[in-house]
């Protein structure tokens, strides 16, 4: 998507184990769910 | 509503901003997520920078990732936090952009602004301003900002792709979008992700 408006140099970090501990712990390991850092630049 | 939208964006937000009036008021109450020190620790934010913050800056802040860690902001660069919270991602960006620098930060819900702007004056940080916005429609001027953050938010938003588009049209060209979200690797089913008290769980 960020491509498809116009991004470009899209870069993603490495996961990170956001939930881990947490109460929502077992909803994210379903889904597999982390967070990431996401890196773009407007072409210019 | 858009027929191509999962649900309707307006009931969305009024759910976001149920639950996050929640993390203002109550920061270490019953989340089903980490908040405040601990929290930033674990994402792996300058223990220097977030020790010298003072609790109030800290406590509600709910991100899901680290926005700076591909790319550190500029000393002078304007940066904008779309759906900025409690601030502490501003805050963060304060000390690494410095006096020189700006950094805007929008978010939808009093109770956070309120949290925000105090916190700021708290820690003398006159570079530092919030406005009351949402991120389909930022208040701010086209090509103002060097860079966009924002951290955990705009999976919130119905609409993803009139957000990235709003973060373009602000962007100065050149300028860069970095910032920290959720994501998946297994699909949820589509009925879940109609189920708009879901997407807050």
């Amino acid at each position: 998507m960020l491509e498809e408006v116009g991004f470009v140099d899209v870069q993603i970090g490495a996961p990170c184990d956001t939930f881990g501990g947490a109460s929502g712990e077992k909803q994210a390991r379903r889904f597999e769910v982390y967070g990431y850092p996401f890196l773009a630049r407007k072409p210019g | 509503m858009n027929a191509e939208l999962p649900v309707d964006p307006a009931m969305l937000r009024e759910e976001v901003k149920s639950k996050y009036r929640e993390v203002a008021a109550n920061p270490h109450g019953g989340h089903h997520f980490h908040t405040g020190r601990p929290l930033a620790k674990r994402l792996g934010y300058d223990t220097a920078l977030v020790d010298a913050m003072p609790d109030a800056a800290v406590e509600s802040f709910a991100g899901v990732a680290n926005p700076f860690l591909l790319h550190p902001l500029k000393p002078g660069e304007k940066v904008l936090d779309a759906g900025s919270g409690a601030g502490f991602d501003c805050f963060i960006a304060a000390r690494q952009v410095g006096a020189a620098g700006r950094v805007v930060g929008i978010d939808m819900l009093a109770e956070m602004l309120e949290k925000s702007r105090a916190s700021a004056a708290l820690m003398e940080l006159a570079q530092v301003q919030f406005r009351e916005g949402l991120l389909e429609d930022l208040p701010v001027e086209d090509g103002w900002a060097d860079v966009v953050i924002s951290n955990g938010v705009i999976n919130l938003c119905a609409d993803k792709k009139r957000v990235f588009q709003e973060i373009r049209r602000v962007l100065r060209p050149g300028g860069r979008l970095q910032f920290a979200d959720i994501a998946n690797g297994k699909d949820v089913p589509a009925s879940a992700v109609r189920n708009i008290d879901l997407w807050t769980a």
